[in-house]
């Protein structure tokens, strides 16, 4: 009887060993958090009876410094506000990120071939993106991008850009300041353009040619968090030019990219979006700015509104985006413009454009590889409503579907191939298929 | 005899260290994806053990929550969770983010623990 008393303890140690040591430390941290936290309690009561102590009182305990953060703690710190307990699941150590210089970045490479032409090979981005934390309220974060490939001075054939470069200001959630090369808060694909997360080798044409991408402008603004989900952005940018507005491709080429940028008559853009439920992504942009500054006698005015809205249902995916467009004084653009080239641009006054897109991923959510096959659905008109006096060409009220698959064997590595059945109410020449493969990759 | 008796104390004590960790006083459920936590404000309260189960959408993203001196990596999409607890020891509003680089708006993806 005596014996086994004795040996009660070692048998418990046992049994206590027959869980992971993992547990037991986590359990021991957990207590020790409990009994600090209990002293602190203890201690705040005894100090409303006991008179305050002659020295001067620590310094405040929330610390929200950039330190180096412990990867697992089962020893918390009394003086934190939150005492952590326990990690697990982390992944990787990343106890001093965005205290230095992180670089992350995004390429792809595609092949590109119209029917009845040859096709072509495209490293079409190299982007790096750096950022820096001067504070926990100060950071800077930028991303420059290579284009194509090759560059060389005034050749067409590719661009280094720098596609945004800002500072945030961070105040309240609520409220937070931007200033910058900034991307124009309008569509799902200006802001959210990494290859991984969108399907297709190219981007939609809605946004491509009615919300020109990648939009970027100098400008600043504020950003917050308003609650339940919502959240906004709201923006001064320099405004498009129209002088390098077309027919066929819209506001596409009327960026300005942040170089001899007009600030004259500030463009006005925000975004209002609604992330609260699972799975669910809805936004609207509204942009209205002057567009004239490179013209002399004329300064349109371009409206843009924008609706959008992404779900995931189980293994299915949907994503859709509608866009109208207005521009002012079109009639006088285009003679404007007629005068300064000796031809007639003929800009529309009305441009709009929408795609429905519906993927389903054919492996279960736990495999390490997905399989999307997808289906879109795009229609646009960079002539819907023409000024008076000019006539809308039939080629460009556009349609396409287009149907592929993106397969990846990592989150962040994309295989894509599509292809496009192109048409246009353009009855006797029909716009050429595509056929387009690509590998995009984030890091 | 003390030292049988010490010894059953011990006895008795050890299995309440060896019991599987205590269960949490409020559990949330927190979906990052480029760019924003859902739900990015959380409201618990003081004293509270709270546990963070943090997934992704996408890619890898960071947690950062300087005020509990955490930074962990959420797994990217598929690959398991994060799991973070902490005692919400002092009333307050405290700052988390992304702090792992994770695309274009990487900056605007932040939230906040309230402890009233």
């Amino acid at each position: 009887m005596v014996k086994s008393v004795y040996f009660a303890p070692v048998l418990f140690v046992c049994g206590a060993y027959g869980q992971s040591t993992a547990d037991l430390e986590r359990r021991v941290g957990e207590l020790t958090a409990r009994v600090q936290f209990l002293e602190q309690k203890l201690n705040e009561l005894l100090a409303v009876k006991t008179p305050p102590p002659a020295e001067p009182p620590a310094a405040p305990v929330a610390q929200l410094a950039a330190e180096p953060m412990p990867q697992s703690l089962t020893k918390p710190e009394s003086t934190s506000p939150l005492e952590a307990v326990s990690v697990t699941g982390d992944s990787r150590s990343r106890a001093d990120a965005e205290s230095r210089l992180p670089v992350a970045g995004y390429m792809d490479f595609h092949f590109n071939k119209e029917r009845g032409l040859p096709g072509e090979f495209d490293f079409h981005r190299f982007v790096l993106l750096f950022g820096h934390s001067f504070s926990s309220r100060l950071k800077f974060w930028s991303e420059l991008e290579v284009e194509h490939a090759f560059i060389e001075g005034g050749e067409e054939s590719g661009e280094v850009a720098l596609e945004q470069a800002y500072l945030d200001f961070l105040l309240k959630p609520q409220f937070n300041l931007r200033a910058g090369m900034l991307l124009a808060p309008v569509g799902i694909v200006n802001e959210r353009h990494e290859p991984p997360s969108f399907n297709g080798v190219e981007r939609p044409f809605v946004e491509t040619f009615i919300i020109p991408t990648t939009w970027r402008e100098m400008g600043f603004g504020a950003t917050g968090d308003l609650g339940r989900g919502f959240r906004y952005r709201a923006y001064l940018m320099s405004g498009l030019d129209a002088s390098r507005f077309t027919s066929g491709e819209g506001f596409g080429a009327g960026k300005t990219n942040g170089f001899l940028a007009s600030f004259r008559n500030p463009a006005k853009v925000t975004r209002l979006e609604y992330v609260g439920l699972r799975r669910l992504a809805l936004g609207a942009s509204v942009y209205s700015g002057h567009t004239g500054f490179n013209l002399h006698s004329v300064n349109p005015r371009v409206d843009i509104f924008d609706v959008d809205g992404r779900y995931s249902y189980r293994r299915l995916d949907f994503r859709g985006l509608f866009a109208d467009t207005w521009i002012s004084r079109a009639g006088e653009l285009n003679r404007a413009l007629q005068l300064e080239t000796g031809s007639n641009p003929n800009i529309a006054s009305r441009m709009r454009g929408a795609y429905l897109e519906s993927a389903v991923h054919l492996l279960p959510r736990q495999n390490r590889n997905d399989l999307i096959l997808f289906a879109r659905r795009e229609a646009w008109n960079t002539q819907r409503r023409m000024p008076e006096g000019y006539v809308p060409l039939p080629q460009f009220d556009r349609t396409s579907w287009v149907l592929g698959a993106t397969y990846k064997p990592h989150a962040d590595i994309a295989v894509k191939f599509d292809y496009g059945f192109n048409s246009s109410a353009r009855s006797v020449f029909r716009p050429a298929d595509t056929i387009n493969f690509g590998i995009g990759w984030w890091f | 005899m003390k030292t049988l008796l010490a010894l059953m104390l011990f006895a008795a004590l050890l299995p309440a260290a060896a019991q599987p960790e205590a269960k949490p006083d409020r559990t949330v459920s927190i979906v990052a994806e480029r760019f924003f936590f859902s739900p990015s404000r959380i409201t618990v309260k003081q004293g509270a053990l709270v546990e963070f189960v943090l997934t992704s959408e996408d890619t890898e993203h960071g947690f950062h929550l300087a005020a509990a001196r955490v930074n962990a990596v959420i797994p990217q999409q598929g690959k398991g969770e994060l799991r973070v607890r902490f005692l919400a020891s002092k009333k307050g509003k405290y700052a988390f983010e992304c702090s792992r680089a994770c695309g274009a708006g990487h900056n605007l993806m932040r939230g906040e623990v309230v402890v009233k």
